[in-house]
């Protein structure tokens, strides 16, 4: 019997193991390396020589006005996600769900479709899109009459974000939208037949019938968008030109890998690249928790 | 009127409403994501100059080529040649637009001697010649090689057949590895004894899902470089590797646990070994999750593109995002040929949604909902 077990045991290891192992050593262990790395001075250009220096890294972290300019673009990035691209998904699957409009299927591929292209060449297309002169600025020049007409958004501080955000609710709207979609046609329509029977209108219909058995979905799509947001790299990477422009419109993901990899100058690059990818992380895993709590004390309130 | 049809009316013109603006902005969104797409596929036809000219003009230059006059030029350190000279000794005649980008050594052909009459063969730097001159064949190379001049450039000068290959490398075998990887821990955590075990196994993975490669970025470079693992196929495999089995695992897990019980234990009656219950059982049966990870994976590995940024520091190994981000930034003023590299990332991955349009939808939303 002991015997049969331990042969079990052993099939089931080797199943389990070769994976696990890969997962263990690439994913498991750099978490560890990470939280390590933060709190020490390690130097790699020292020959690896390292002191522990405590939470250093993460008081020159808050200080750091990059890093406070970086959190503050990644929270707009993160409120267009959960306050645009959601509300907006939610809407384009609601009139797709109620037939309002026909070849929905064609539409509904064209809003998915940015989603599934290369993040890199959608930004780097948008990038020449709205340049100072690009189509877009010929397109106001046309509009406007104006011939010297020029696209500035991208070029100004505090505008930067405009074009960038305009991008990310056009890139990932449909992702929102195709998981709507995905739980509206799971619904039981007798109840939105009821619903019209005693006579409610269809926004009535949509606040008080859909959004309800909804809210579980919303609840997911902004995880999603919380997690996606925070991570966010690609897009604005590739929308911006290296210098002045990446740096108005940096958020906390490219902040850490200018700092780790393009900071050459600062000693302890790779220790503070290490702090900010660990504070990218709690954050993230702080406003998830958050708005699950939002959402449950919400479906709380409600009577079901 | 009797109220009821006064209501009638009043939820017709309300639904008349709803519908119009429905379709106004789906098909606002709808020119929003073609045109664009369409102002890159047909601008990547033309030069430099016409760019320049009008952004939304058609392409015009490099079709009308058929008059264009061509001057012969010397060879010289800021001609690239397209062939190794050490190697191909025969001579050629090397020749520059003079109607796109003169002067700029951009638009070049380099025409072997031997094929070219004798007269033509003769003519020295400085002599121009005309297409027209040229005999039939070689008019209709260049011709198409004028046609194609920014797909040609940026398939040479930025060597995206390369990282063309490397993209399907690393999408394939990732992609593989992920699926039989995970499905073998997933068969083992689903459907074998040892269940206190599989759960803490299960949650170790589990959380994985909420990492991504950036997250550990730095670590990883300091890890893979010790190893020598920067800039190798090898490396970058690994690493999307285990960042693709945490969601596999979870998806094919459950997936697993809902098969019957009584299927492998029948194959187990029949005196199947485990391994034979695994490739004649559950990979057929798992088809559909299967099916399900590796559009997610491969997706997903196929985009990545800030892992091949800091790893791949040579061409050889980069990934044709990271390909067509250093090309793009690197010829900033060459807007024709950054289009032309723009479309070559695009049209395959258009091909594939357009054929495969439902799988993937379905797959990416079962992707997206297990967060």
């Amino acid at each position: 019997m002991n015997k049969r077990d331990s042969r079990a045991l052993r099939t089931y290891l080797l199943f389990v193991l070769p994976g696990l192992l890969i997962y263990l050593f690439i994913v498991a262990y750099p978490v560890v390396y990470s939280v390590w790395l933060s709190i020490t001075d390690f130097n790699p250009n020292r020959g690896g020589a390292w002191n522990f220096v405590g939470l250093l890294q993460y008081r020159t972290m808050v200080e750091d006005p990059y890093f406070r300019h970086a959190l503050k673009n990644n929270l707009i990035v993160v409120a267009v996600s959960v306050f645009g691209q959601i509300p907006i998904g939610f809407a384009l699957a609601y009139i797709l769900f109620r037939k309002l409009i026909r070849a929905g299927a064609f539409y509904q591929s064209m809003v998915f479709f940015p989603h599934f292209l290369s993040t890199i060449v959608i930004g780097t297309m948008w990038k020449r899109l709205f340049q100072a002169d690009g189509p877009v600025a010929r397109l106001l020049q046309l509009l406007s009459g104006d011939p010297s007409a020029q696209f500035d958004l991208m070029l100004k501080a505090n505008t930067v974000m405009y074009p960038i955000g305009f991008a990310l609710i056009w890139m990932y709207t449909g992702l929102y939208m195709i998981i709507f979609l995905a739980n509206l046609q799971k619904l039981d329509t007798n109840m939105i037949e009821a619903a019209k029977i005693d006579g409610a209108s269809e926004p009535q219909i949509f606040f008080r019938v859909i959004v309800p058995l909804l809210s579980g979905t919303v609840l997911v799509c902004t995880t999603l968008a919380v997690a996606g947001s925070l991570r966010g790299f690609d897009l604005i990477f590739s929308m911006t030109t290296q210098g002045l422009q990446r740096m108005n419109a940096e958020v906390l993901a490219i902040f850490m890998y200018r700092t780790a990899f393009q900071d050459y100058r600062n000693p302890m690059r790779f220790a503070y690249g290490a702090a900010i990818s660990n504070i990218i992380v709690v954050i993230s895993v702080a406003l998830i928790l958050l708005s699950n709590y939002i959402g449950r004390r919400l479906r709380a309130g409600e009577e079901y | 009127m009797a109220p009821g049809v006064v209501a009638g009316e009043e939820r017709a013109r309300r639904g008349l409403i709803g519908k119009t603006i429905s379709y106004i902005v789906f098909t606002a969104w709808a020119l929003i994501t073609v045109l664009p797409l369409l102002w890159m596929l047909y601008s990547s036809f033309k030069s430099n100059d016409e760019l320049i000219r009008d952004i939304f003009a058609l392409p015009h230059d490099l079709f009308a080529n058929r008059d264009d006059e061509y001057l012969v030029i010397p060879p010289a350190l800021n001609v690239i040649l397209p062939y190794d000279p050490e190697v191909d000794t025969r001579e050629r005649l090397i020749i520059e637009s003079a109607t796109i980008s003169p002067g700029r050594r951009l638009m070049l052909h380099f025409l072997l001697k031997e094929e070219l009459p004798p007269e033509l063969a003769r003519l020295d730097p400085g002599d121009t010649l005309k297409v027209s001159q040229l005999p039939l064949r070689l008019r209709v190379k260049v011709g198409w090689a004028t046609i194609w001049f920014n797909y040609l450039a940026a398939w040479t000068r930025g060597g995206l057949g390369l990282k063309f290959v490397n993209s399907i490398i690393y999408t394939a075998v990732s992609t593989f590895l992920i699926a039989f990887l995970g499905l073998m821990i997933s068969f083992a955590l689903g459907k074998m004894p040892f269940r206190r075990l599989s759960t803490i196994f299960l949650a170790l993975i589990g959380l994985g899902y909420l990492l991504s490669i950036q997250s550990v970025i730095i670590p990883l470079f300091l890890m893979l470089s010790s190893a020598r693992l920067t800039d190798t196929r090898l490396g970058i495999i690994v690493v999307y590797t285990a960042f693709g089995l945490p969601l596999a695992v979870l998806l094919m897990t459950q997936f697993i646990r809902g098969l019957p019980d009584s299927l492998i234990e029948s194959a187990y009656m029949d005196g199947a070994s485990v391994f034979r219950t695994f490739t004649a059982i559950m990979i057929p049966m798992s088809t559909p999750v299967l099916i399900t990870v590796s559009i997610i994976s491969a997706l997903g590995i196929w985009n990545e593109f800030l892992l091949v940024l800091v790893l791949a520091s040579s061409e050889a190994t980069k990934s044709l995002p990271a390909g067509v981000y250093s090309f793009t930034s690197l010829m900033g003023t060459q807007l024709g040929w950054q289009l032309a590299a723009l479309v070559i990332a695009t049209v395959p991955a258009m091909a594939v949604y357009l054929s495969f349009n439902k799988s993937i939808t379905k797959g990416v939303v079962a992707g997206a909902l297990k967060g």
